[in-house]
């Protein structure tokens, strides 16, 4: 790559690093404040339900030196943040760090693997239509592609459990539960597979590929590259294949991982997701705010990803 | 020169379908052409005329359906070779009044068999330059790499090293200033001048036989224009190469073809040597004597400051009239001809040696 793309790349970093750290500022005070506005009280629910009244509560916050108004408890979370420090979670009493870690790492595998099934299906379905539209095997790749996208995850999901575990056998029903069994593995497999195929975005994925394909196809420039000899994909993939393939990983990154929700509460995938869920239905309030600040970084990360594709390949875009 | 033309189209025909009108657009409709080796073949015509299609055609770099219909384009290098090879059996015609009213056609496997038919010869044989050299050239890319990946693909030198020497000599070539700054520009980097030298030497990179130049001066700025002739010609001198160029302007073709070849409603009206061709008090096709009336020029003003126009409408290529292609609009059409020129199309009647033209009023008596 030309040292020009890399002195881009990092000023788009730079920039991003910028307008990433006043989103999650952002977002962690609207998040906390929506849970500060709430109804119930995390601290009558950490004395098991019992209510105090205002003095006895007061000297309870100063003698645990929690700050009595709400600006002075988030500053005091953002402190802690900053410190690398999330917090303890209120279900489980475990550190917020190491429980997001394990399972964020779960999510990460389902999502990433999802995205690339989303993409080894899309991209080849996409291309081949684009260059053949009237083919029928381009037609048919495309109605089943539709087909796939209209059924709802969750159905979809139950279906596999069920055509996988009780008509094959292959799997255990639970994660992890049952380590006897052959094919265990291969569990891992189903959800990213789901999450790939059914969150919705694969036919609109197919749609945007493959208008981007054939309208760089008919590009001046393609057709040099014909009548050069050259190799059409060599000069077409950047523009056809790199920068709306970003755009689309930038663009559904917060889809797929609320779709991820839905996914690993049917599988029983131990994610970020079932964390997330179980920590709203308990108003396990610093698990809450560690997976909101996760979940904008990870969206942020995404964007960055797009931008420093579209700079590295956009020699315009490096050189001003 | 030898008696065999280097490249010769045979009965070309490149219709599109208009989804519009549910109906063909026959942008070339019936074209021969003969290109012979080391000269200069110029086609000239209107847009729309399908000069461009033509060699696009011959080139198979028509990708929109139905495309090329049929034809024969024969290149003679070593061995005479149908660029169109096998494309009959892909394609099916059904005809009703002897017109094309139906093309079925295999797309895939066409565009395959056109693949394979043009591999070695496309880019290394025949080179091709476009009009809008900013368009035509991959943004994404310096105009060095493109030149540099014309050498390694087409010629002996595979290192990069090599291959960006003879990339830099290229561009000195087109005489582009400062060739070592400018193998690094982008063609956004570039002025429309510059990046149609970048261009010509991408093509002249892979050392080919024959150079056909779609438009190359036109969208330039008139000084611009007359520089890039002035290269080509010389070119052309120097490297003794064959060249078609496709122009609708008059002047760049007379520049610098041997021979022209004039164009209308898809298909060829007249073919000569350039100076009889242009040469407004000789014998001539009446449409081409109607376009030379319209060039730009001091002696072409009428007295009112305007300039003649061809009266009436470019035909209309979806519903080509009976008869000659040209008659609705000539203004040479009288009594004794007018019956067959609205019926019967005229053929190239050969009223001198090298010199056809397509008019009952030279038909033979």
């Amino acid at each position: 790559m030309r040292r020009s793309s890399w002195k881009a790349i990092a000023s788009v970093l730079s920039q991003e690093l910028v307008t990433t750290a006043a989103l999650l500022l952002g977002v962690s005070l609207v998040v906390f404040l929506i849970l500060y506005l709430a109804p119930g009280d995390p601290f009558a629910a950490l004395l098991g339900g019992r209510n105090l009244s205002g003095a006895e509560r007061d000297a309870a916050f100063d003698a645990l030196g929690i700050p009595r108004t709400w600006y002075g408890q988030y500053l005091a979370w953002v402190g802690h943040v900053l410190q690398g420090d999330f917090g303890i979670s209120m279900r489980s009493g475990q550190p917020v760090a190491r429980e997001l870690f394990s399972s964020g790492m779960n999510t990460l595998f389902l999502t990433v693997g999802s995205l690339i099934v989303t993409l080894g299906v899309a991209v080849p379905i996409a291309a081949y239509a684009a260059v053949q539209p009237a083919s029928l095997r381009a037609r048919a790749g495309i109605l089943l592609v539709y087909l796939v996208s209209a059924l709802p995850t969750f159905w979809l999901g139950y279906m596999l459990i069920y055509f996988f575990t009780r008509k094959l056998g292959l799997f255990p029903i639970l994660s992890g539960s049952d380590e006897t069994q052959e094919y265990s593995w291969l569990f891992a497999l189903l959800p990213v597979v789901l999450l790939g195929l059914g969150n919705g975005a694969l036919s609109e994925i197919v749609r945007y590929l493959r208008e981007e394909i054939s309208r760089v196809m008919s590009e001046e420039y393609v057709r040099t590259a014909r009548a050069k000899g050259a190799s059409v994909w060599r000069h077409a993939y950047k523009e056809a294949l790199l920068l709306p393939v970003s755009q689309i990983i930038a663009a559904k990154m917060p889809f797929v991982l609320g779709g991820a929700i839905i996914v690993e509460q049917v599988f029983n995938w131990p994610g970020l997701g079932r964390i997330a869920w179980q920590a709203a239905q308990d108003r396990d309030y610093p698990v809450i705010m560690a997976i909101t600040l996760l979940a904008a970084l990870v969206v942020r990360l995404g964007s960055f990803m797009h931008r420093a594709v579209y700079v590295a390949v956009n020699p315009r875009a490096s050189q001003q | 020169m030898s008696a065999t033309p280097l490249l010769r189209i045979e009965d070309l025909r490149t219709y599109f379908y208009s989804r519009v009108k549910h109906a063909f657009v026959r942008s070339v409709d019936g074209v021969d052409l003969e290109v012979m080796r080391g000269e200069t073949l110029g086609i000239v015509g209107e847009s729309g005329s399908g000069k461009s299609v033509t060699m696009l055609s011959a080139m198979g770099l028509v990708t929109a359906a139905p495309g090329v219909v049929t034809g024969k384009v024969t290149f003679n290098d070593e061995v005479p070779q149908d660029l169109l090879q096998g494309l009959e059996a892909r394609v099916e015609i059904e005809r009703r009044d002897g017109r094309i009213m139906r093309v079925a056609k295999d797309n895939p496997s066409w565009q395959k068999q056109v693949e394979r038919n043009l591999a070695g010869v496309r880019g290394r044989k025949i080179s091709m330059i476009f009009q809008n050299p900013k368009m035509a050239l991959n943004p994404f890319e310096t105009v060095g790499q493109q030149i540099a990946e014309s050498v390694r693909l087409h010629t002996k030198l595979n290192s990069a090293a090599e291959a960006r020497e003879k990339a830099l000599y290229w561009l000195d070539q087109v005489r582009i200033d400062s060739p070592r700054l400018r193998y690094d520009n982008h063609p956004f980097g570039l002025s429309g001048g510059m990046s149609q030298r970048a261009m010509i030497a991408m093509a002249l990179a892979a050392e080919p036989r024959m150079l056909i130049a779609d438009e190359p001066t036109t969208g330039l700025d008139a000084t611009i224009q007359a520089r890039i002739v002035d290269l080509l010609d010389d070119l052309k001198n120097r490297l003794g190469m064959t060249m078609v160029l496709i122009s609708h302007d008059i002047g760049v073709i007379s520049r610098l073809s041997n021979r022209i070849a004039v164009m209308y409603g898809g298909r060829v009206m007249e073919t000569g040597p350039t100076a009889q061709v242009l040469d407004e008090h000789a014998e001539g096709h009446p449409y081409t004597r109607a376009l030379l009336a319209s060039t730009p020029r001091p002696e072409n003003v009428t007295a009112t400051g305007r300039l003649p126009a061809i009266e009436g409408e470019v035909l209309d290529t979806i519903n080509v009239p009976c008869g000659c292609r040209f008659h609705a609009r000539c203004h040479r059409i009288n009594d004794a001809v007018r019956a067959r020129c609205e019926a019967v199309e005229p053929e190239l009647f050969e009223i001198a040696p090298g010199r056809r033209i397509r008019c009952w009023l030279y038909a033979p008596q």
